[in-house]
C-alpha cells in the first residue's frame, strides 16, 4: 500500500467530514482498490477554449462502454479491465449502439442511450448551430480497470492522439459513467 | 485492488489477497456475494454435465493447446457464461 492510500484510509480523512451521501465510501474504495485512486498531484489543468462553442468541433469521450452493435464487444469479463477503446461514429443513433459494461446499473440507458452517451443530443446541438460541429467519431471505453498506469499508456494516450491527430477536435466533452 | 497490489500479492504467493480480489470482482464489490457466485458457477457446470449431452473433446483439446493467458481469461468468461445461463445474473445492469 502506498503512503497516499494509508492516509486516505484513516478515519480522519478530510473527505469524510461534512455531509456524505455514502459515508465510508472513500475508505471502502481505498481498502478495495489501493493505488487506483487519482491523487491531487495528478491534476492536469484543462485547456481554455480557443474559439466559442458555436465555432468549435466537439468530440465526446465516455467511460460508459457504449459501442456499435456490429463491433467486436469490449471485454467485460477481464478481471483487470479491457485496455482498448472504441470509436463510435458521431452520427450514430440509439438503435445502432449497445452497452458493454457490468459495473453500473443501465436500465435507463438501455431505454435511452443518451443518458450516459448523449450522442443524439450533441447531434441536435450541432444541427442547431450551438456547436461548430462534431468530430467524425466519438470515443468510448470500459471505465473499470485495475491498472491506472497501463490505462494511461494505452487507452488515454490512444484516445488523446486520435482526438488531436485524426479527429481534429477543438474541444471534448468528457462523460464518466 | 490495483494490479501492482496484486503483483505484490502474487510474488508473495498471498492466496488470501488474490482470492479476495477475485471474489470482489465476481461479486460486484461484495466478497460474500462473489464467493456465492463462484460456487454457483461450479454448480451450474455440474448441472449442465448431468444432462449427459454430447461433448466436443477435440475442441477442448485444441483450446487447451493455446497460451496460458488466453486460458486464464477464458476461465473468467466461462464463469460469467455459466452464471448468466443460470438465470440469476447480478451483473445484468438492473438496480
Amino acid at each position: 500500500m502506498m503512503e497516499a492510500d494509508k492516509r486516505t484510509s484513516s478515519a480522519a480523512d478530510p473527505r469524510e467530514v461534512g455531509t456524505q451521501l455514502r459515508p465510508g465510501l472513500w475508505h471502502a474504495i481505498n481498502e478495495r482498490y489501493p493505488g487506483s485512486m487519482i491523487r491531487k498531484e495528478s491534476f492536469v489543468p484543462q485547456a481554455r477554449l480557443r474559439k466559442p462553442l458555436g465555432a468549435s468541433r466537439l468530440t465526446l469521450i465516455s467511460s460508459c462502454g457504449v459501442q456499435l452493435k456490429t463491433d467486436q464487444p469490449l471485454d467485460v469479463c477481464h478481471p483487470f479491465g479491457d485496455f482498448r477503446f472504441q470509436r463510435v461514429p458521431s452520427g450514430g443513433k440509439h438503435d445502432d449502439l449497445i452497452i458493454h459494461q457490468l459495473k453500473y446499473p443501465r436500465d435507463d440507458a438501455d431505454l435511452d442511450i443518451n443518458v450516459i452517451f448523449p450522442i443524439e443530443r450533441l447531434q441536435e446541438l450541432s444541427e442547431e448551430g450551438r456547436l461548430g460541429g462534431l468530430t467524425p467519431n466519438f470515443f468510448s471505453f470500459i471505465g473499470y480497470n485495475m491498472d491506472p498506469e497501463k490505462f494511461e499508456r494505452t487507452v488515454a494516450e490512444g484516445i488523446a492522439n486520435a482526438v488531436v491527430e485524426e479527429e481534429r477536435a477543438e474541444c471534448a466533452l468528457l462523460a464518466p459513467a | 485492488m490495483s494490479v501492482p497490489y496484486l503483483r505484490e500479492a502474487a510474488a508473495q504467493d498471498d492466496l488470501g489477497k488474490l482470492v479476495r480480489f477475485v471474489r470482489l470482482h465476481l461479486g460486484d464489490g461484495n466478497e460474500a456475494v462473489g464467493k456465492e457466485e463462484i460456487d454457483r458457477s461450479w454448480a451450474e457446470a455440474i448441472k449442465t454435465l448431468l444432462r449427459d449431452a454430447p461433448v466436443d473433446r477435440e475442441f477442448i483439446a485444441r483450446v487447451l493447446e493455446t497460451n496460458e493467458s488466453t486460458l486464464a481469461l477464458l476461465f473468467f468468461h466461462l464463469h460469467f457464461c455459466f452464471i448468466r445461463g443460470s438465470g440469476r445474473w447480478i451483473h445484468d445492469g438492473s438496480r
